[in-house]
């Protein structure tokens, strides 16, 4: 459990922003998928989750929207404010198995782990392709990092009109993040695709088992231990819920 | 100077007051244990003799200065808890109380009889006061013959100390409070969450997907300890309270309520230190005063 300075904010589309804050051991060991639990003073009584966004010498950043009050709150912080950061948390993407190319699905605030998988999918030698989806251009995220970059957007006001996952190629490797429905889509088409799924989440270290997520064998386990990155075709899509408030994407 | 904070409570001798409540430290394997040193004792996340899934997502959702949870018990049975988690219990510093359920009284029976003896275990605490279940759970919290019936099973099966976590859905905690310490109980734990429900908006109905849920933390504080000062007023077992507590001032009122000794629980998943900062901080209040043991705390406990 860090202290953690907040150290910037960026808009990078709209009504969506990258918060960044000073969290060394943090950002030297975090992986691709895995998430941290923010919380502050004055805030909402549990800790709201958020993917790893960019993490860089010292520094870490996650990227949300004003979804609610603790998000709000969050959006409402200037540099110096404190935030408590617990993490990193969850099990993050696997990148092994020597392919040689990787495709990066990411729907809305599904782009929250992606640029560390570009960064961990190159490490392993993988040539990226990025996929990004959002309602309109002016809800796609500005920052992208892949050798190849598509975009699709529900209006057609910019890139291929459509979805992210219509809108990729295959690949051997394929990770996605978004809405559930959105990946509940990417499993049909991938099923061995790696999918960082949303949830409500409590305490974020495994304890509470609020975090559910329904497995196709029977039962459930937890986002924030045994996922959130889960092996698409292991998860029982119908028995996710859908549409979240926020979530470990928001 | 530092100050006594044991306490007797219950059959057991403790080395702190402040003790982490059951479901809300999982079995005490998953989080790295920091700052054991302030854990009084240890109440394992509830268990049925048999695995259960739990409930379908979502299984909470937060609320005004709390949170609702509809976990629904969700845990891998008393087999798999004697191989993976009491071995590992044996060897720590703190005793373990394992949090015991029934859809049946017979069932309740049967868990003991699978537990007792087992090292590690070092007692157990009677839930008859989950929301979250179809069946048992809080229907035996509710009548004080079920819950004297369920308390006299496990009493027989055991010689390790038993203490019954009460609900708060009753019109007379004290009632039910009499009726198991009459059926042999060491303690009473007061007190489990309220029922509660919250609605969605965008989807017109429930955000549980069990449509009601328990409710914790600091929404609860005054109604658990008004519970916990009632129940502590009817017997003469100690009173272990519970119900919001996430700073050592709320901890001091349960106390001076009447209470024993205290369970934190929800403040746990928000500051994985919380139970520390209880200890410490109450620690600090006795010295402050200059009262050499936590003995000394002046009680407010008129008796009934």
């Amino acid at each position: 459990m860090l202290d953690t300075p907040v150290t910037g904010k960026r808009q990078v589309a709209r009504g969506m922003f990258v918060i960044g804050m000073h969290a060394p051991e943090i950002a030297s060991a975090v992986r691709a998928g895995q998430f941290v639990n923010l919380g502050w003073s004055g805030g909402p009584i549990l800790r709201r989750p958020f993917s790893v966004y960019r993490a860089e010498g010292e520094h870490i950043e996650v990227v949300l929207k004003a979804v609610g009050s603790g998000t709000g709150q969050m959006l409402a912080m200037e540099v110096g404010d404190r935030l408590s950061c617990l993490g990193p948390l969850g099990r993050g993407f696997e990148f092994g198995g020597g392919a040689r190319e990787a495709v990066l699905v990411s729907g809305g605030l599904g782009v929250a782990p992606m640029l560390l998988a570009a960064r961990d999918a190159r490490a392993a030698g993988m040539k990226v392709t990025w996929v990004h989806g959002a309602r309109t251009a002016a809800e796609l995220c500005s920052e992208m990092d892949g050798d190849t970059v598509i975009w699709a957007t529900d209006d057609g006001s910019q890139g291929m009109a459509g979805s992210a996952v219509a809108a990729a190629p295959d690949a051997d490797v394929v990770i996605a993040c978004g809405p559930n429905r959105m990946l509940a889509a990417a499993a049909e088409r991938w099923p061995e695709a790696q999918v960082a799924v949303e949830t409500y989440m409590g305490c974020g270290t495994g304890v509470c088992l609020g975090c559910a997520v329904p497995l196709k064998r029977g039962g459930y386990d937890r986002a924030c231990k045994e996922g959130p990155v889960y092996r698409a075709a292991d998860i029982d899509w119908d028995a996710l819920p859908s549409h979240l408030p926020y979530a470990v994407v928001a | 100077m530092s100050t006594d904070m044991s306490v007797a409570v219950g059959g057991m001798n403790l080395r702190s007051p402040v003790l982490a409540a059951s479901g809300t430290f999982g079995y005490g394997t998953e989080v790295p244990l920091l700052e054991r040193r302030a854990l009084g004792a240890m109440v394992s996340k509830g268990i049925f003799l048999r695995p259960r899934e739990g409930t379908a997502p979502p299984r909470i959702a937060e609320t005004p200065s709390g949170m609702l949870n509809a976990i629904g018990l969700q845990g891998p049975g008393a087999d798999a808890l004697v191989r993976d988690y009491a071995p590992q219990w044996a060897e720590w510093d703190f005793p373990v109380l394992v949090n015991i359920n029934g859809e049946s009284v017979s069932e309740y029976a049967e868990l003991t009889s699978r537990l007792d003896g087992v090292p590690g275990v070092a007692g157990f605490e009677i839930n008859i006061s989950c929301p979250n279940v179809e069946q048992g759970g809080m229907f035996f919290g509710n009548d004080p013959r079920a819950a004297a019936t369920v308390t006299e099973a496990v009493r027989k099966r055991t010689k390790l100390p038993v203490w019954v976590k009460l609900t708060p859905m009753v019109s007379d905690i004290g009632v039910i409070a009499r009726a198991v310490e009459s059926a042999g109980a060491d303690a009473l734990c007061a007190i489990n969450t309220f029922v509660g429900m919250s609605i969605d908006l965008n989807a017109y109905r429930p955000r549980l997907s069990f449509r009601t849920g328990g409710l914790s933390g600091p929404a609860i504080r005054p109604l658990a300890v008004h519970l916990a000062h009632q129940a502590a007023r009817a017997v003469r077992i100690p009173v272990i309270g519970i119900g919001g507590i996430a700073r050592a001032e709320d901890a001091l009122e349960f106390l001076v309520a009447g209470c024993t000794a205290v369970q934190v629980g929800t403040a746990t998943f928000v500051n994985p230190k919380a139970i520390a900062e209880v200890h410490d901080g109450i620690a600090s209040f006795l010295e402050a005063r200059a009262f050499r043991s936590l003995a000394d705390l002046p009680r407010y406990l008129p008796r009934d």
